[in-house]
């Protein structure tokens, strides 16, 4: 059985134009134009138990809205979803139970007590008994290596150390899905590095599936097997991160040192340059003509050193949002 | 039933115990707002003591009556603070800060849990206080005051806090629709301090929209009443009555606005 | 000049954005005076009667309290306190604005737009409650009045700036100002005729300005104070000293903040 199954989810959210200037403002005092702005769009997927799967796209994409309806805090326009065989938006408590969502942004921890206060809480709302809480709260504390910050206030711990205990405290009662809605948002690259390993055992260890929405290409490409592009609030792609760039990039990325300086400006009969100086060169090539134009410039120049290379997967998710440009009045 | 029941209790514990430790932390905020809860309360007194020096009732009430109307409806708002109004008033900043999207994941009621979030102790204490203070002293100063009519007058306290509690739920499902929750704080706070006044005052359509409408005239008159020797009963029924049909308004309305943020937020 | 327009008609953009929040605080208020309506009818009816005060004189007094609430009351400091405490006054520090001068056209554009909507409000009371209203009988009344509600804006403004700008030197002070304003609001005659206060207090009450911004006016409007010169010579010296104490207070102010550099 698929632990979060996802058919044709529709979001349509209903905004009023405000109009510019002091005419319009009284204007809308008593009519306002209503907008229709489709966050998410005949969103399709089901992930497996125990999958890791990212979801990625540019803000404004869809993908908060999304995970706020597998969690029950939006309903959909239309469109059905079974997360662990429950409608979310239904809010069954049995659900609530067994699932969790870490909003980057936005925290739950009590500001002015130590996170153990708010573990303890947590602990009660969701009614997890003493020796299961104590065993949970040992090991992810090992794991997370929070043991000396346990009992220092919040307001005092830094970004990095906050999100750590955001993620204990919403995994005390053990969920089998968890969300995580740009957890590494804002943090330094170290503490960014902790969270993705964290997430990653912690998923191997428990089986718990894992739905990760980022901007961060790095969250992404180091976690997850299998990633959804979400762009303008449709799914454009679904698959595994390495055949994404065989699908949307049709070009290598040609780089040369040349072995005696040049001339400065380039030749004319060379397609797909880049860059070009008396020493380097870089040139964007088509892929079935990498073979024939790496002959020909090896033939025609005098050259040190060339190298063929993919290009970087975050070029590429450029590429795809670049795409489709936007046309839409938001 | 039972079982839910106790849940909740112990919810409500977990809760209270851990704003007690939030507001130890702030010792000094803790006498400051019992020094200005003091003040407004003062105030309030003199404003009576001056309207008594110019006449003899109010609507049928003496000096010492009113006295306990203005005591009563600082213990009810103590009450209200001890288990839901600070979470209400703070309603708008969760929505706004995604506070709230959290409350409607975790496996509680959304209504419960925005009450218990910022049950406090200390933020109406004050006034709490001085609502004991001038009901007994007013108490002491009746003519025909009975010990019998204390009981009556606590399980009336009961009441004036669930009508509060609906007025509250059905008010605040406005932050839903405007997002900025300070006016309709407002709104309530208005509700309590014209509680003061006798209900007495009012006739006609008046009577009858600030009993069903806006039930102010009962919080304080209906306890205030049964203290003062006069067992009320079609009073006490009515307050009942009203109670009952606010809670049930207050619990629909909020449902549905729960309802419309699901569908309308972004 | 522009600059100060600029701000006013923005500000007014921004009021106009949140109309529902504008109508409830509008009921708010109305069905607060409604409740004191029907205290008042209920002592007059008990053939009981406050000091020199007929009952519609009462009824216009908290009708005019309503008026005077919207349009004369500032309520700034809560935001200058703010903008102090969190630094965004920094912002103020590097544009040719006299921070002074900025709140004050703030204040009037906001005064006046309440203003606005309250008079529909009010007349509308007004014209409901025709039988209980006290109108002014002549011109001259009514003119004194309008002036006496400008010195009162200007002078309650100055109050509030005060209020606002001490969050220079006191950290914390939302409880102090809520206890200030209210006091002032007590003593201005706000709740109640000041005429009605014990006679130690109506002195006191008397000495202080406060009285300008509520009382005075609608003794004014209500035909018993029929030579208000004196009081609004009080009530102009008064606006003068303040403003010279206010933009003294404001350069220590900077000074201060500029030392905490934040």
């Amino acid at each position: 059985m698929s632990a979060i199954e996802v058919r044709n989810l529709n979001k349509t959210f209903k905004t009023q134009k405000k109009e510019a200037g002091l005419k319009g403002s009284l204007k809308g005092l008593f009519w306002r134009e209503t907008l229709y702005k489709e966050a998410v769009k005949s969103v399709s997927f089901s992930l497996e138990e125990g999958e890791l799967v990212g979801f990625l796209g540019p803000n404004g994409a869809g993908k908060t809205t999304l995970l706020k309806m597998l969690s029950g805090i939006l309903y959909p326009t239309s469109g059905e979803a079974q997360v662990l065989g429950f409608t979310p938006w239904q809010r069954h408590r049995d659900y609530q139970r067994q699932f969790a969502i870490v909003m980057g942004q936005k925290n739950q921890l009590w500001w002015d007590l130590p996170p153990a206060e708010s573990f303890l809480l947590n602990r009660d709302i969701y009614g997890v008994d003493h020796r299961t809480f104590q065993y949970t709260l040992d090991e992810m504390v090992e794991l997370l290596d929070l043991k000396n910050l346990l009992n220092i206030p919040v307001r005092q711990l830094s970004l990095g150390q906050r999100m750590k205990c955001e993620l204990v405290a919403s995994l005390l009662h053990q969920p089998r899905v968890l969300f995580l809605d740009e957890p590494t948002i804002g943090l330094d690259v170290i503490s960014q590095e902790k969270i993705r390993s964290f997430v990653k055992s912690y998923n191997r260890l428990k089986k718990t599936t894992v739905l990760l929405t980022s901007h961060y290409m790095q969250d992404v490409e180091q976690l997850c097997e299998r990633v959804l592009v979400i762009n303008h609030g449709g799914i454009v792609y679904d698959g595994p991160l390495t055949s994404l760039s065989n699908r949307y990039i049709d070009h290598k990325i040609i780089k040369i040192r040349f072995a005696e300086p040049q001339s400065a400006t380039a030749p004319s009969n060379l397609k797909g340059i880049v860059e070009w100086d008396k020493h380097h060169a870089l040139l964007k090539i088509q892929k079935k003509e990498v073979a024939q134009i790496t002959h020909k410039l090896l033939g025609d120049f005098p050259i040190e050193d060339l190298s063929v290379e993919e290009v970087e997967v975050e070029e590429v998710i450029r590429r795809i949002f670049e795409e489709r440009p936007d046309t839409e009045n938001f | 039933m039972g079982q839910t029941l106790r849940r909740y209790f112990a919810l409500y514990r977990s809760f209270l115990s851990h704003n007690l430790k939030n507001e130890m932390m702030y010792r000094v905020n803790f006498a400051i707002n019992v020094g200005l809860d003091i003040f407004f309360t003062t105030v309030n007194v003199i404003f009576f003591a001056i309207l008594y020096g110019n006449i003899e009732t109010v609507g049928g009430w003496t000096f010492h009556q009113t006295l306990i109307l203005v005591g009563t409806v600082g213990i009810v708002r103590e009450m209200a603070y001890l288990t839901f109004r600070k979470g209400f008033l703070e309603l708008g900043e969760y929505v706004r800060t995604g506070n709230f999207d959290v409350m409607l994941t975790t496996p509680m009621s959304t209504a419960s849990h925005l009450a218990f979030r910022h049950v406090s102790l200390t933020e109406s204490l004050g006034e709490g206080l001085m609502g004991l203070v001038l009901v007994g002293y007013g108490f002491s100063h009746l003519d025909q005051a009975t010990w019998i009519s204390i009981p009556f007058y606590v399980l009336m306290l009961f009441n004036s806090l669930a009508i509060y509690y609906g007025f509250c739920l059905m008010v605040s499902s406005l932050v839903f629709w405007l997002i900025k929750s300070q006016e309709l704080n407002t709104v309530i706070y208005y509700f309590m301090n014209t509680a003061r006044y006798p209900r007495d005052i009012y006739h006609g359509l008046g009577k009858a929209f600030f009993t069903f409408l806006i039930p102010s005239s009962l919080i304080a008159t209906t306890p205030a009443t049964l203290l003062t020797g006069k067992i009320d009963a079609p009073l006490m029924a009515l307050s009942l009555f009203v109670a009952a049909g606010l809670l049930s308004l207050g619990l629909f309305i909020w449902t549905r606005s729960l309802n419309h943020y699901g569908s309308a937020s972004s | 000049m522009q600059k100060y327009w600029t701000v006013f008609r923005v500000n007014w953009q921004n009021a106009l954005q949140y109309r529902g929040p504008t109508a409830i605080s509008i009921l708010g208020n109305l069905l607060h005076i409604l409740v004191l309506l029907y205290l008042w009818n209920a002592i007059y009816q008990s053939e009981q009667s406050l000091g020199d005060y007929s009952l519609s004189d009462l009824i216009t007094y908290y009708i005019l309290q309503l008026l005077i609430n919207s349009m004369v009351l500032s309520y700034i400091s809560w935001q200058i306190g703010t903008e102090i405490r969190e630094g965004s006054f920094s912002n103020f520090l590097i544009k040719p604005v006299n921070y002074l001068h900025y709140w004050f056209t703030i204040n009037l554009s906001g005064k006046l737009f309440e203003g606005l909507m309250i008079s529909v409000v009010g007349l509308i009371m007004a014209g409901v409650l025709a039988d209980y209203i006290t109108l002014p009988d002549n011109l001259t009344t009514a003119l004194h009045f309008a002036f006496a509600m400008i010195l009162g804006a200007i002078l309650a403004f100055e109050f509030d700036f005060a209020i606002g700008i001490l969050a220079f030197w006191l950290v914390q002070i939302d409880s102090f100002k809520y206890m200030l304003q209210y006091g002032m609001f007590f003593l201005a005659g706000a709740l109640l005729p000041l005429d009605l206060f014990p006679m130690l207090f109506q002195q006191i009450a008397h000495a202080l300005p406060f009285r300008f911004m509520v009382y005075f006016p609608i003794r004014i409007f209500l035909g018993k104070e029929t030579q208000p010169y004196e009081g609004f010579m009080i009530a102009g010296l008064w606006i003068v000293g303040l403003y010279f104490i206010l933009q003294f207070g404001l350069k220590r102010g900077i000074t201060r903040y500029e030392a905490a550099g934040k």
